[in-house]
């Protein structure tokens, strides 16, 4: 088939419009340069794709899902969300992994949908290795990209409140949520329990901020803000861009490989156009990519030369390696039986994201515990949107409905975020053989859960139960197992920073050692998960990777 | 101080609101883009009704025959019945039942199978088909397939059954406009001027709640 080859010479050609792609289109936009922007799937509607004001009985089969498609849903995806989420380009699995990895193709990426949980990392991260003496520290510290974060917080609003935690640092906040019932109770059992219970930093906004309105608490935030509420890309930072008239922005393009010249460097991009099935390059001065960490260092290793034969900018053998992953699992659930026969109570405001219990293990000493480093838990509960315990409660009749009725503000769990640490088992490969339906090879995954955060998994459910109990709570159980791998959508490390070009992919600002006008500006770039969530980083780092370039563009280094 | 949420007296207080709320870029764009005829800010609830069930006997049923349908509905109801509050007859469970099973290959031999042999142990039992009953005598029969301690040797397949049909029965209620109006169900009420706050102001520990229901 024929190559179609475009004319024109961006001056930045952005992969992706997720955290890192939205915030880079936004930001070179800006610095007056032209910036091409390739998006996997189409751009949304909100209107017509976003479905959270719908009420179950508005859905075909009442919010349920098509029998015939819903074994095929990612855990993330369901009857509101259907069709946004990628299925056509697959991936594989190495024998003994499992890894589910849900993408969402439209424009802004996950962004559209995330949980909005946006905490800083700190020194305790950044230095974790000289803490502790395993595997490497960041190459920068918290002073350094403080000011980012603080830039950041101020363009997207994120409430929450000053909590005075080095290893969860505070930032510029909006007014946080008010607590529900059950977080007062909850708090003061992890009081007892020795366990912080705080406002979660949550990226939504309680009061408007900067021409975007203030959220009306419908609660359905994970199937799309339709008043952009809480940032997104498509809300917050596309139309700064595209009022700069300085973007075109490709949908439906399909990234292969990246291009490079007589000399390696990088000079486009090779796509496919979804509808036309066609190959088209492109070209520019400097290449972004931000297609999140699988995806980024799928590219890269497709992007296959004489000069790079084992990936562009591959020299180092790190590309795809190191990849780490949250392991999620509910860590323990059960109910209040001062809340029965309460009435009902807007729980799940937010999706019920409202408090965290931050990091508190290894805090004054790196190895206090049987694990290295630490990790955190989101509390959920109260009156949901459909009455899922029912079903630990047996019977029929009046009394059964009247029972449900009484226990509807009373359940209360938790699931727990725990980074992994990077494994030599844990990596993204090109699979020799299957390709996928454009005809680009897939990633091939392989990873484990390793012993250290299997111990914390162990740790977070005797953490859970005591909470519940010292709750005044009932105790009804934890899950069997963690979640599988890729379900927390927080994948770090394929393409991790650091000075030595030997062992890193990347240098303090994101910029590839081996090809100097190749970036990489997503998560794959961050040396571990942490203990707390990635698209408030990601927009940090990006932010600083960005007034990098564009100085290097201006003088004239690109 | 706790939002207060939405009723219809409010309406033009929306009104006032979405009018200023529209004043933001963008939003005014498509946020109240939605098929209603009517100028009406998205309100999320108010105007979402759910259409009345048909009536069991002259409903036509996508999968299971007439019989099976009747016998369906009259299970739901045992399940979840018409008291102080609505049941599943009102809600429909037994129409949602029906749909899910004709959507769902996988779900008809489990509830052909499972209306049959409630029959048939109607029949060992007291000589008549489920639907002719006494509902003391149908109440009697669940009872022993629900709980536990009551389960019986040899009644395994009813026990299946009655968790299958009792589960989507619950699905099917509380997916709908009664059984959420049952619940109070937060998702009724969408709008909320401030982030909804505890009111228990001296009792952060909820000791001693006076229970409503």
């Amino acid at each position: 088939m024929q190559i179609r080859k475009t004319r024109k010479l961006y001056d930045a050609i952005v992969v992706g419009t997720g955290a890192g792609g939205g915030m880079a289109i936004k930001t070179l936009c800006e610095a007056g340069l032209n910036v091409l922007a390739l998006n996997s799937g189409r751009r949304l509607d909100p209107a017509k794709d976003f479905r959270n004001h719908k009420l179950s009985y508005d859905l075909k089969y009442r919010g349920f899902g098509d029998p015939k498609k819903r074994d095929q849903y990612y855990h993330i995806e369901n009857e509101y969300s259907d069709g946004l989420w990628e299925h056509g380009i697959t991936y594989t699995t190495a024998p003994g992994t499992q890894w589910e990895w849900p993408r969402c193709h439209a424009v802004g990426g996950k962004t559209n949908f995330w949980g909005r949980s946006a905490a800083r990392f700190g020194d305790i991260d950044f230095r974790a290795a000289s803490l502790d003496g395993f595997g490497a520290d960041w190459p920068l510290t918290y002073k350094e990209i403080a000011p980012y974060y603080s830039r950041v917080e101020r363009m997207i609003g994120v409430c929450s409140t000053v909590q005075n935690r080095p290893s969860n640092p505070d930032g510029e906040y909006l007014p946080p949520f008010n607590f529900r019932c059950l977080d007062y109770i909850l708090q003061k059992g992890c009081e007892a329990a020795g366990v912080p219970y705080l406002p979660d930093r949550h990226a939504q906004l309680t009061r408007s901020h900067n021409g975007h309105p203030k959220c009306h608490y419908c609660g359905n935030c994970t199937e799309g803000c339709d008043t952009g509420s809480f940032f997104s890309t498509p809300w917050f930072l596309l139309p700064a861009a595209e009022k700069t008239g300085k973007l075109e922005l490709r949908t439906d393009a399909v990234a292969r490989r990246v291009l490079v010249n007589q000399k390696g460097d990088a000079s486009g991009m090779a796509y496919i156009d979804r509808k036309s099935k066609q190959e088209v390059e492109v070209y520019g001065k400097i290449i972004i990519l931000a297609a999140s960490c699988v995806e980024t260092a799928r590219i890269m290793l497709n992007s296959t030369s004489r000069h790079w034969p084992a990936g562009i900018a591959n020299s180092s053998g790190q590309v795809g390696r190191n990849l780490c992953d949250h392991l999620y699992g509910t860590s323990g659930n059960g109910y209040l039986p001062q809340l029965l026969g309460q009435p009902s109570f807007p729980d799940n405001i937010s999706s019920a994201q409202i408090a965290w219990m931050p990091r508190w293990q290894n805090l004054e000493n790196p190895r206090q515990e049987k694990f290295i480093r630490g990790y955190s838990v989101y509390p959920y509960g109260g009156c949901g949107d459909y009455p899922w315990y029912s079903n630990r409660l047996e019977g029929f009749g009046g009394q059964f409905k009247r029972d449900i009725k009484r226990y509807y503000p009373t359940p209360v769990g938790f699931y727990c975020q725990i980074p992994s640490l990077p494994s030599a088992t844990n990596f993204v490969e090109i699979d020799p053989e299957v390709k996928d339906v454009y005809g680009i090879p897939v990633a091939r995954l392989h990873f484990q859960w390793g012993e250290n955060e299997l111990l914390m998994w162990e740790h977070a459910k005797n953490i859970c139960h005591d909470v519940i109990k010292a709750s005044g709570g009932e105790y009804w159980g934890a899950a069997d197992r963690p979640e599988t791998p890729g379900y927390s959508l927080h994948e770090t490390g394929t393409c991790r920073m650091g000075d030595d070009p030997k062992k890193f992919v990347t240098n303090r600002f994101g910029q590839c050692h081996d090809v100097a006008n190749l970036y990489c500006c997503d998560a794959s770039v961050f040396l571990s998960c942490t203990d707390k969530t990635t698209t408030l980083s990601i927009l940090a780092f990006t932010l600083r990777t960005c007034e990098y370039l564009i100085e290097n563009f201006r003088a004239g280094k690109h | 101080m706790a939002g207060q949420s939405i009723e219809r007296r409010d309406v033009l207080r929306i009104l006032t609101l979405a009018a200023a709320a529209s004043q933001f870029p963008g939003f005014k764009d498509w946020a109240f883009a939605h098929d209603h005829s009517s100028d009406e800010p998205h309100l999320h609830a108010i105007h979402q009704k759910q259409a009345a069930p048909a009536r069991a006997e002259t409903y036509k049923p996508q999968f299971f025959t007439p019989e099976e349908y009747l016998l369906v509905a009259h299970l739901t109801e045992l399940i979840i019945p018409t008291d102080d509050t609505p049941g599943a007859r009102e809600a429909g469970v037994s129409e949602f039942i029906d749909f899910m099973a004709a959507s769902d290959p996988q779900l008809q031999p489990p509830f052909r199978r499972g209306l049959t042999w409630m029959n048939a142990h109607a029949i060992k039992l007291h000589g008549a088909r489920f639907m002719n009953l006494s509902r003391e005598q149908a109440i009697e029969i669940l009872s022993n397939l629900a709980y536990k301690n009551r389960h019986r040797l040899g009644e395994e397949d009813g026990q299946a059954f009655f968790s299958l049909i009792r589960e989507y029965t619950l699905m099917g209620f509380y997916t709908s406009r009664l059984g959420m109006q049952v619940l109070d169900a937060p998702s009724l009420k969408q709008y909320y001027t401030d982030s909804p706050a505890c009111p228990h102001v001296d009792n952060r520990e909820h000791r001693d709640l006076k229970p409503k229901y």
